[in-house]
């Protein structure tokens, strides 16, 4: 039985309706990450599990029981703030520690509890500072010490890295993970960040406008989307619109002016035929400079255009590529001189076809060419 | 050179402003408790002390009480503003609590005056409610009506700068407190208190400093002795023209609101280290 259940889960402030229907099951020692842009429930739907917003409809059992209208403390779960919110008046013992004093733990337990922590998250020596005395990574690390010190069925992370530096916070997903799986806890983590999910979670759900877009391990949510959001929001950013139908497990794509005929294996899809959105991501095209060679690119679509700019990101070179009347962002080891008319050879399994236009993704427009 | 002659010439009015507004008159009036008749000495220190020495401690108790007690008010009603959970309530409590504020102390000493006189309302409802007998009913206007008008008057400054030091805290400081099981209570004296401690500190001592100079309200509901020293240094100007002890009188209540001022200094040094 899953640890945590919610379900059909509606949460709203006033009459707007921020989480609609949300079933979702997650089990023992799982790592989950909560992943969306901003305003599309993630945070929500965490505070709602801890006890701080409360659900118009639905429920929340934790190993089933209902804790749907529980007060924060008596649910079993722990929350680690965005803010850290660490109280600036208490030492860093005592932050981690006032948990077990709430619940009137003797002073040794107290003590005993707290070295031990301090000794895991690498906090060793700084139990007598205040919060504004550490470094930000540091400060992290208390907030989660404070929330583990109570021995929580689940452990709620609302955006915990997203006040670190970038370089920082490389190895501190790492960290999480790391102590996530050495306790077998039970991680909830809300983040707006793709890499980040990917990086810590076992299973990922995505998040749009109040309901669940897709869930599944990173591998399903990145090779699979289900949806032209979730292919955009996992980094296919390219995106055109081709003609085709479907023809014996194949999808026919038809020819255009800037595209060749290709067929695709549909692979589960359901795609009736007629307009179709398709989407794939800059690295995964091939570039092929007119008069080079195939040099033998997997089999897709081939797409003819000119190069307009060409950036160096860092590791390959991306190039800003018309073809037709869209522009697309291609990835290549070599860079090839703008005006060169070039052909884009997008693999069939990197291609994600989605029914009808796609008219509701959250930007439309290919974002301009980095210059 | 110019600049430098310019930038003086700038600065001397706001310079002499303090000067002849501010420096002079305090010189002058310290100056003036040591004069003996034409010569200088501690006269007027020794009558003070000798007439004066229980309306000193009287002062220093009311006004140290009334600090208290507004202290204790200004923390409910700041942590109810804060914490409460029916919106209806804390709004209505919103809208009254800043009432007093706009008051004038002699039209509190006025209200009070009535209110809890000896045939006033509060023992009128009282008797009627059988709580007390007639002849029970005493005159609340010593020094318990002193300190009900200074509590009255002053908590709702200190709620004010209160409610409003503990709006802008971190609220997720509150929301982790609650996560670990902490009561209202609790969040209000572990969590939120310490964290606009130096805002309620600089609100008592205002308020403190505010009381000490009070004249009016003393002298409508207790002016008998022992009073406070605000009556004792109008009477001795009034009466008898006497500035010299008028002036000490005025010293040494300076050096009491000195004194709370330096707890001030000390707590906002140690906070800045």
């Amino acid at each position: 039985m899953a640890l945590l259940e919610l379900d059909r889960l509606d949460v709203g402030y006033g009459t707007t309706r921020v989480l609609d229907r949300i079933d979702l099951a997650i089990d023992r020692g799982e790592f989950v990450a909560l992943l969306g842009s901003s305003g599309c429930g993630k945070t929500t739907l965490l505070r709602a599990i801890a006890g701080f917003a409360t659900p118009s409809a639905g429920a929340i059992r934790v190993a089933g029981r209902d804790i749907t209208r529980l007060p924060p403390d008596k649910r079993g779960v722990a929350l680690v703030f965005q803010s850290y919110a660490l109280w600036p008046h208490m030492t860093i013992d005592q932050n981690i520690g006032y948990g077990l004093k709430l619940k009137r733990r003797p002073r040794e337990e107290i003590a005993g509890r707290v070295a031990e922590l301090s000794a895991m998250l690498g906090l060793a020596g700084l139990g007598t500072r205040k919060p504004s005395q550490l470094s930000g990574g540091q400060r992290q690390r208390v907030a989660l010490g404070r929330a583990l010190a109570i021995d929580p069925q689940i452990l709620l992370l609302d955006e915990p890295l997203s006040s670190l530096d970038a370089r920082i916070r490389q190895s501190v997903r790492h960290e999480i993970r790391a102590l996530q799986q050495r306790l077998g806890i039970t991680a909830i983590h809300v983040t707006h960040d793709r890499e980040e999910a990917m990086v810590m979670a076992d299973r990922i759900v995505i998040l749009d406008r109040g309901r669940i877009a897709q869930e599944g391990t990173p591998q399903e949510v990145y090779n699979h989307p289900a949806s032209a959001f979730v292919a955009a929001f996992m980094g296919a950013e390219n995106r055109l619109e081709l003609k085709g139908r479907a023809v014996d497990g194949h999808f026919a794509i038809e020819a255009g002016p800037a595209h060749a005929a290709c067929a695709i294996a549909v692979d589960g899809r359901v795609l009736a035929g007629g307009t179709v959105d398709a989407r794939f991501r800059a690295e995964a095209a091939c570039l092929i400079a007119d008069g080079d060679g195939d040099g033998d690119p997997p089999a897709g679509l081939d797409l003819f255009g000119r190069v307009e700019h060409v950036t160096y990101p860092g590791g390959l070179w991306r190039h800003a590529v018309r073809v037709g009347d869209t522009a697309i962002l291609v990835d290549a080891a070599r860079a090839v001189a703008p005006e060169s008319r070039v052909r884009v050879r997008v693999p069939a399994e990197a291609l994600f076809l989605f029914e009808g236009r796609g008219g509701d993704v959250r930007d439309q427009r290919v974002p301009a060419p980095e210059l | 050179m110019p600049t430098r002659f310019l930038a003086l010439a700038l600065v001397v009015p706001a310079l002499a402003v303090i000067v002849l507004l501010f420096i002079v008159p305090l010189a002058a009036s310290v100056v003036g408790a040591f004069e003996v008749g034409g010569g200088y000495g501690l006269g007027n220190f020794t009558k003070t002390f000798e007439f004066y020495a229980p309306d000193i401690a009287f002062t220093v108790l009311i006004v140290a009480l009334s600090t208290g007690l507004i202290g204790i008010f200004a923390v409910a009603i700041g942590g109810y503003l804060t914490l409460g959970e029916n919106p209806r309530t804390v709004a209505a409590l919103r809208w009254l609590y800043r009432w007093p504020l706009f008051i004038p102390f002699i039209v509190v000493g006025q209200i009070f005056r009535t209110f809890i006189a000896k045939n006033g309302p509060v023992n009128n409802l009282l008797v009627n409610a059988g709580l007390i007998a007639p002849f029970d009913a005493v005159s609340l206007l010593d020094w318990r009506g002193i300190v009900l008008a200074f509590v009255w008057k002053q908590t709702p400054f200190v709620a004010l700068l209160l409610a409003g030091a503990m709006a802008s805290i971190d609220r997720g400081t509150i929301e982790a407190a609650r996560n670990l099981g902490a009561s209202r209570l609790r969040i209000l004296m572990e969590i939120v208190v310490p964290q606009v401690a130096t805002t309620l500190l600089v609100g008592l001592i205002l308020s403190f400093v505010t009381m000490m100079s009070v004249l009016s309200v003393p002298l409508m509901i207790n002016a008998q002795s022992p009073t406070m020293l605000t009556v004792d240094i109008a009477f001795r100007i009034n009466a008898y023209g006497d500035y010299g002890v008028a002036n000490a009188l005025g010293l040494v209540s300076l050096l009491i609101t000195a004194s709370v001022a330096v707890i001030y200094l000390r707590v906002s040094m140690r906070e800045r280290t």
